[in-house]
C-alpha cells in the first residue's frame, strides 16, 4: 500500500507539502495511502460522502462541520493538498517550533490557527462571528430534540453573555480566544501522526 | 530615500574611518604592536573580534590556500548577489530601495576589482614600503563605501539587501584579512537571508505577480535555499555544519523512536486507551488508578520481598530447625491438606509468608544481615513510602487542577468543549450525546435551583430521615459483623473441624455481602433526598466509605479482643513451658546417657497472635478477591450472556428493558480498590506476603476487568468528569491509609510481641530492636546523641515548632487564596463594567448613526423636496410633467 502510494505521489509534490504543512516525508506518504483508501471514487479527490464513511465523523454531531472544514468555500471536492492543509492544523507543536521568530507567517499548527479551526466549526456563515442563531444550530446538533427550544435559547443567551465583551450579541474570534484561554488547545487539538 | 543626506553622513564619517584605516595600515605596515592601535582596530572592525596580531602570524602558504578559497567564495557570493539583484527587480515594492542599491552595486563592481588587487598586493607582501598614500586613498574610498553600506543597513532594514551588501563587504574584508570561517554575526545574517527566502517561498502564492514571475522567483529562491541552507559554514565550518545537521536529524529521529518506545513500555496503555475510547474517561480513570496502585504495590512488594522474605528464606535457619519454623506434631497429619492450606494454615502458616516464622537471630547469614531490624524498618518504610507517594500524587493533581477557574465561562466551555472527539464507537457516542444533554439540563436545573427554594421543610425532613436510615444501616451492619466475629471466635475455641464451610467463612462472607447489598440500599434511600446528582454521588460515595470503614473497624476491634484472648492463653502456655522444660531437664538428667534432642515439632508453643492477625488479613483479602471475581463473572458475564442469548426468545426486550447489560460501576470499584489497599497496609506488618498477594490480585484484576468491561458492560449513562474526582479518590486513599496504619502502629507500640515466635520474640516491645541496634552496632556517642534527641524535652518543642510551621503555612496559603479570590472578583466586575460600557458605547454609536442617517435622510428629503419644487416650478414653467418618484 505504502509503496503504491508513494509512487503515485510525485517527489516535488511531497516537497511542497512538506514545506507548507511541516509534515515529514514518511508522514506524508502514510497519509497519502490513507487518503487513497478513503477515496472510493479513485479520482484523486475526496467528496463529502468519502468523509462521512469515517465512523468517528459519522457519529460526531459536529461531524458535518468538521467535514465542511476540509472543503474550500463552494467546492465539493478536496485534493490531497487541501486534505493535508487541513490535517496540518492538528500537527502537534514541537519544541523547536515554539521559539521561532513571531514575525514570520504562522505555521498551520499554531495555537491561533488551531483555535481558528475550532472557531470556524461554529461560525456557520463564515462572517467571523458566532451569532446566537449559529449557537442554537450547533446546540441542536449536540443535544437533538431532548431539550426545549426555550431552554436552548437560554443556554445560547448565557453563553453569549459570558463570552461577549463588546456588546454586539455575538462571539468574535478574539472573544473566542479569550474563552478558551485556559484550555490547553496546543495539546488537546493535536494528533500524534505516525512517523 | 534621502540620498543627499546619506552622502553627507558618509563623507562626515568617512574622515573618521580614514584615520582609523590609516592607523590600521600604518600598524600593519610598520608592524607596531601597540595595544592602543589594536584596540582601535577592534573598533574599526565593528567588534568582529579580529585582532591584527592574528593576521600577522599567518604564514604565506596558508595565505595562498586561503586566497584561492576566498576567491571561490567571492565568486559564489557575487553570483548570488546577481541573482538577488535579478530577483529584486521582480519585486515592485522594493523598487525604491532597489534603485539605490543598483547604483551601489555598480559602484561596488568597480571597487571590487580594485580592492581585490589591493588585497592581493597587501597579502602577498606586507611590507612597510607599501603603506603609501596610494593605498591610503584606496582605503579611504573603501572605508567610505563600507560606511555607505552601514548606512544602507540602517536605512533599509531588509535582510535580503543587507545580506547582499554584507556578503559583498564580507568577501572583500575576508580577502583583505584572510578570514577562514564566518563569524557568528555573518552567519546569522546568512541564516536570516535563507529564512527570508523560505518565507518568500511560503508567501509566494499570495503575491500579486504574474505566474511566470512567480515561477521564476520560486525556482530561484528554492535553489538559493538548497544551496545555502546546508552550506552555511564554509570549509571546516561547512563540514561541521553538515555534521551537526546530520546529528540533529539523527537525534530527532532517536528521540521520536524513544518516545514511541516509552509509550509502548507503559504497561496496559493500549488496553486503557481502547477502554477510554469505548467508555469515556471516567472508566479509564479507574483503570489508571488501578495501574497506579499496581505500581505502588510493586514497590511495596519489592521492599518486603527483597529485604525480608528472601533473606530469611536463604540465610535464616532452615525449616524444621527451631519450633517456630516447624509444624506442630498435632497438626502435621493435615498440614498438607488443600483445605488447610487454602485457609493459610499448616505448612503455609509456618513459612516466610507470616510473621511467626521469622527468627530472632540478630544477624543472619554470612552477610550478617540484621533480620529483626530489617523487618521493623521495612514495616515502617512501607507505611512511610505509601504516605509519601499518596501525598505527592495529591499535590500534583491539585496543582494540575488548581490553575483554571471554571466558573467564569461555564456555559461557553460546555458549548465549545463538551464533545469528546476521540470517541469512535456509536454506542459511546450516543451516551456522550445523552450525557451532554443531561449536562445541559443539569446546568439549567442548577441555574433554576439557585433562585428557587420551595417546600424546604419537606426536603429537610426527608434528608434527615434518609440520614437516619443510613445511620441505622451502618449501625446494623457494624453490629452484625461484631456478632459474627464473636461467634467465629467461639467456633475457633471449640475447634473448627466440627463446623461446615459456612461457619468457617462466616466473617468474610458477611463482610462481602454487606459490602454488596448496603450500597444498593443506600442508593434507594438517597432517592428520598432529592439532591443534585453530583452531590448525591458524593453522598453515596461517602456513605459506602463509612460502611466499609465501620466494617473494617469492627473487624479490627474484634481482632483486638482476640489478640487479648491469645495473650492470656500465651501466659498459660508460658507457665506450662517452664514446667515442661523443667520436666524435660529432669528427664534428661535422669537418663543421663543420651541427650535425646527434642524434636522441634514436639515443643509446646504459644498461640502467636501476630501470625493469627496476619492470617486473618490474608484470608480477608483472598475472600474479597474471590467475591469480586465471582460477582464480576455472575453479575456481568452471565448476565450479559443471558441478556444476549435469551433476547431471541423472551417476551420483552431484554437488552433495553429490565435486566439489560450492566454498567461499569466506577465508584464502587474504586472504593473496593481503596479498601483492599487499606487492608494491605494494615496487615502487611504481620504477613509479609500481603503485598505480593495484592500485586497478583491487581494483575489478574487488570486483565479480567479489562476483558469484562470490553465484553459485557455498556457505557455509563451518567458520565461524570473524571479529572475532578481523581483527587477525591486520592483523598479517600489518604484517609484509609491513616486509619489503617493507626491499629498497626498501636499494636506495634503497645502490645508486647509473642515470646516464642517472630523476629521480636523475647523483647518487651517491638521497637526495642532500634535501641538494641543502637547499643550494639553503633558507636557509643551515637547512642548518646540519639538518647538525647529522643528526650521528650527535645521532641516536644520540635513537634511544637512543626505544628506552628504548619499553622503558619496554612494561614498564609489561606490568605493567598482569599487574595486570589478577591482579585478574581475584581477582574470579573471589571469585565462586566467593561461590557456594560461597551454596550453603552455601542448603543450610543448606533443611536448616533441612526440620528445621522435620519438627518441625512431628512436632508435628502429636503433636497428632494426643494429639487422637486424647483423642478415643479421648472415644469410648471416649461410645461413638462414631473417625474413620478425621485
Amino acid at each position: 500500500m505504502g509503496s503504491r502510494a508513494s509512487t503515485l505521489l510525485r517527489e516535488e509534490e511531497i516537497e511542497e507539502i512538506k514545506k507548507e504543512t511541516g509534515f515529514s516525508h514518511s508522514q506524508i506518504t502514510r497519509l497519502y495511502s490513507r487518503f487513497t483508501s478513503l477515496d472510493k471514487g479513485e479520482n484523486g479527490t475526496l467528496s463529502r460522502e468519502d468523509f462521512q464513511r469515517i465512523p468517528e465523523l459519522a457519529i460526531n454531531p459536529l461531524g458535518d462541520r468538521i467535514i465542511n472544514a476540509f472543503f474550500p468555500e463552494g467546492e465539493d471536492q478536496v485534493n490531497f493538498r487541501g486534505f493535508m492543509r487541513t490535517l496540518a492544523h492538528f500537527r502537534p507543536i514541537e519544541d523547536n517550533e515554539k521559539n521561532k521568530d513571531p514575525s514570520g507567517t504562522e505555521p498551520l499548527n499554531s495555537r491561533n490557527n488551531k483555535l481558528l479551526f475550532a472557531f470556524r466549526l461554529y461560525d456557520l456563515d463564515r462572517d467571523d462571528k458566532i451569532s446566537r442563531d449559529e449557537l442554537l444550530q450547533v446546540l441542536r446538533m449536540m443535544v437533538g430534540v431532548n431539550i426545549s427550544d426555550e431552554q436552548l435559547g437560554s443556554i445560547a443567551d448565557r453563553t453569549i453573555q459570558e463570552a461577549d465583551q463588546n456588546g454586539d450579541n455575538s462571539i468574535s474570534f478574539s472573544e473566542f480566544i479569550k474563552v478558551l484561554e485556559k484550555v490547553d488547545v496546543e495539546q488537546k487539538m493535536s494528533i500524534r501522526f505516525l512517523h | 530615500m534621502p540620498r543627499q543626506k546619506l552622502i553627507a553622513t558618509e563623507s562626515d564619517v568617512s574622515v573618521e574611518v580614514e584615520t582609523e584605516d590609516n592607523a590600521e595600515t600604518a600598524d600593519r605596515g610598520l608592524e607596531e604592536e601597540s595595544s592602543e592601535v589594536v584596540a582601535c582596530h577592534k573598533t574599526a572592525r565593528r567588534g568582529h573580534g579580529r585582532s591584527a596580531s592574528k593576521v600577522k602570524e599567518k604564514k604565506p602558504q596558508e595565505v595562498q590556500a586561503r586566497r584561492s578559497k576566498v576567491k571561490e567564495k567571492r565568486k559564489v557570493l557575487r553570483d548570488q548577489c546577481k541573482e538577488e539583484d535579478g530577483q529584486n527587480e521582480d519585486v515592485p515594492k522594493r523598487s525604491n530601495n532597489h534603485r539605490n542599491k543598483r547604483t551601489k552595486t555598480e559602484q561596488r563592481g568597480d571597487f571590487k576589482r580594485k580592492t581585490k588587487d589591493e588585497g592581493d598586493e597587501e597579502r602577498s607582501n606586507i611590507s612597510p614600503q607599501e603603506g603609501g598614500t596610494e593605498l591610503r586613498v584606496k582605503i579611504k574610498t573603501k572605508g567610505a563605501k563600507k560606511l555607505k553600506k552601514r548606512e544602507e543597513k540602517v536605512e533599509t532594514s531588509r535582510a535580503l539587501s543587507r545580506f547582499s551588501s554584507e556578503s559583498e563587504e564580507l568577501s572583500e574584508e575576508e580577502s583583505e584579512e584572510q578570514k577562514e570561517v564566518l563569524t557568528q554575526e555573518e552567519l546569522e545574517i546568512l541564516k536570516e537571508a535563507v529564512e527570508e527566502k523560505k518565507k518568500l517561498i511560503a508567501n509566494l502564492r499570495a503575491k500579486p505577480w504574474p505566474m511566470k514571475k512567480k515561477l521564476i522567483t520560486l525556482r530561484e529562491s528554492q535553489e538559493f535555499v538548497e544551496k545555502y541552507e546546508g552550506a552555511l559554514g564554509k570549509g571546516k565550518g561547512r563540514k561541521f555544519y553538515a555534521y551537526k545537521v546530520l546529528m540533529v536529524k539523527k537525534w530527532m529521529k532517536f528521540q521520536r523512536d524513544f518516545e514511541n518506545f516509552k509509550t509502548a513500555c507503559i504497561p496496559w496503555e493500549m488496553k486503557i486507551k481502547e477502554i477510554e475510547s469505548h467508555f469515556g474517561s471516567s472508566v479509564a480513570s479507574y483503570f489508571i488508578f488501578l495501574r497506579w496502585m499496581y505500581g505502588m504495590n510493586m514497590i511495596l512488594f519489592g521492599l518486603t520481598f527483597g529485604l525480608v522474605m528472601v533473606p530469611e528464606a536463604l540465610m535464616g535457619r532452615p525449616y524444621g530447625s527451631v519450633p517456630r519454623k516447624t509444624v506442630p506434631r498435632s497438626e502435621q497429619a493435615s498440614a498438607m491438606d488443600f483445605a488447610v492450606l487454602w485457609d493459610f494454615g499448616g505448612y503455609a502458616q509456618y513459612s516466610v509468608l507470616f510473621y511467626g516464622y521469622y527468627s530472632d537471630q540478630r544477624a543472619v547469614g554470612w552477610l550478617k544481615f540484621r533480620m529483626p531490624l530489617s523487618y521493623f524498618l521495612v514495616g515502617v518504610g512501607t507505611v512511610a513510602y505509601s504516605y509519601m507517594v499518596v501525598i505527592r500524587t495529591m499535590a500534583r493533581n491539585a496543582n494540575r487542577d488548581g490553575g483554571g477557574d471554571d466558573t467564569s465561562f461555564n456555559f461557553s466551555w460546555k458549548m465549545f468543549t463538551s464533545w469528546d472527539y476521540l470517541i469512535g464507537n456509536p454506542e459511546t457516542a450516543d451516551n456522550k450525546f445523552a450525557s451532554i444533554t443531561t449536562n445541559f439540563k443539569e446546568s439549567i436545573v442548577e441555574e433554576q435551583e439557585s433562585h428557587k427554594d420551595e417546600n424546604i421543610h419537606l426536603t429537610w425532613f426527608l434528608r434527615v430521615l434518609a440520614n437516619f436510615l443510613v445511620l441505622c444501616c451502618l449501625a446494623g451492619s457494624g453490629y452484625l459483623i461484631y456478632f459474627v466475629v464473636r461467634r467465629s471466635q467461639k467456633f475457633a475455641l471449640e475447634g473448627l473441624e466440627n463446623y461446615g464451610w459456612w461457619e468457617r467463612n462466616e466473617v468474610n462472607m458477611v463482610m462481602s455481602l454487606l459490602g454488596m447489598f448496603c450500597p444498593m440500599l443506600f442508593d434507594v434511600i438517597s432517592s428520598l433526598e432529592n439532591y443534585h446528582p453530583r452531590i448525591a454521588l458524593q453522598w453515596q460515595l461517602g456513605r459506602i466509605f463509612a460502611l466499609f470503614l465501620g466494617n473494617l473497624y469492627t473487624f479490627i476491634i474484634a481482632l483486638m479482643d482476640e489478640i487479648n484472648l491469645k495473650r492470656k492463653e500465651e501466659e498459660v502456655v508460658k507457665y506450662n513451658m517452664t514446667i515442661w522444660e523443667a520436666s524435660l531437664y529432669n528427664g534428661t538428667a535422669a537418663d543421663n546417657a543420651t541427650t535425646a534432642p527434642v524434636d522441634p515439632a514436639d515443643v509446646p508453643r504459644g498461640p502467636c497472635w501476630e501470625t493469627m492477625v496476619g492470617q486473618e488479613f490474608v484470608r480477608l483479602i483472598v475472600s474479597d478477591t474471590m467475591t469480586t471475581y465471582i460477582t464480576l463473572l455472575i453479575g456481568d458475564f452471565l448476565r450479559a450472556v443471558f441478556v444476549r442469548f435469551f433476547n431471541y426468545c423472551w417476551c420483552w426486550d431484554l437488552e433495553y428493558g429490565f435486566p439489560s447489560y450492566s454498567e461499569f460501576d466506577v465508584s464502587g470499584n474504586v472504593l473496593g480498590l481503596i479498601f483492599n489497599q487499606g487492608m494491605i497496609w494494615m496487615g502487611a506488618f504481620y504477613a509479609p506476603c500481603l503485598p505480593a498477594l495484592n500485586v497478583l490480585r491487581l494483575h489478574v484484576s487488570m486483565y479480567l476487568q479489562c476483558w469484562a468491561v470490553m465484553c459485557c458492560n455498556v457505557p455509563q449513562e451518567r458520565v461524570f468528569k473524571a479529572s475532578g474526582s481523581n483527587n477525591f479518590y486520592m483523598a479517600m486513599l489518604l484517609v484509609i491509609l491513616f486509619l489503617s496504619t493507626l491499629p498497626a502502629i498501636y499494636t506495634i507500640v503497645s502490645v508486647p510481641p509473642s515470646f516464642d515466635c517472630g523476629p521480636f520474640s523475647g523483647k518487651n516491645r517491638m521497637y526495642d530492636v532500634i535501641q538494641e541496634t543502637l547499643q550494639s552496632d553503633f558507636p557509643a556517642w551515637f547512642g548518646k546523641v540519639f538518647n538525647y534527641a529522643s528526650n521528650p524535652g527535645l521532641v516536644l518543642p520540635f513537634i511544637l515548632v512543626m505544628v506552628l510551621a504548619i499553622y503558619y503555612l496554612q494561614s498564609t496559603s489561606k490568605t493567598y487564596k482569599a487574595a486570589n479570590l478577591d482579585l478574581k472578583k475584581k477582574l470579573q466586575t471589571q469585565n462586566e463594567e467593561n461590557k456594560k460600557k461597551n454596550k453603552k458605547a455601542a448603543l450610543k454609536a448606533e443611536a448616533e448613526l441612526e440620528e445621522a442617517r435620519n438627518a441625512a435622510v431628512s436632508k435628502q428629503e429636503r433636497n428632494v423636496c426643494s429639487q422637486q419644487s424647483r423642478m415643479e416650478t421648472r415644469t410648471f414653467c416649461e410645461g413638462v410633467p414631473p417625474p413620478g418618484d425621485v
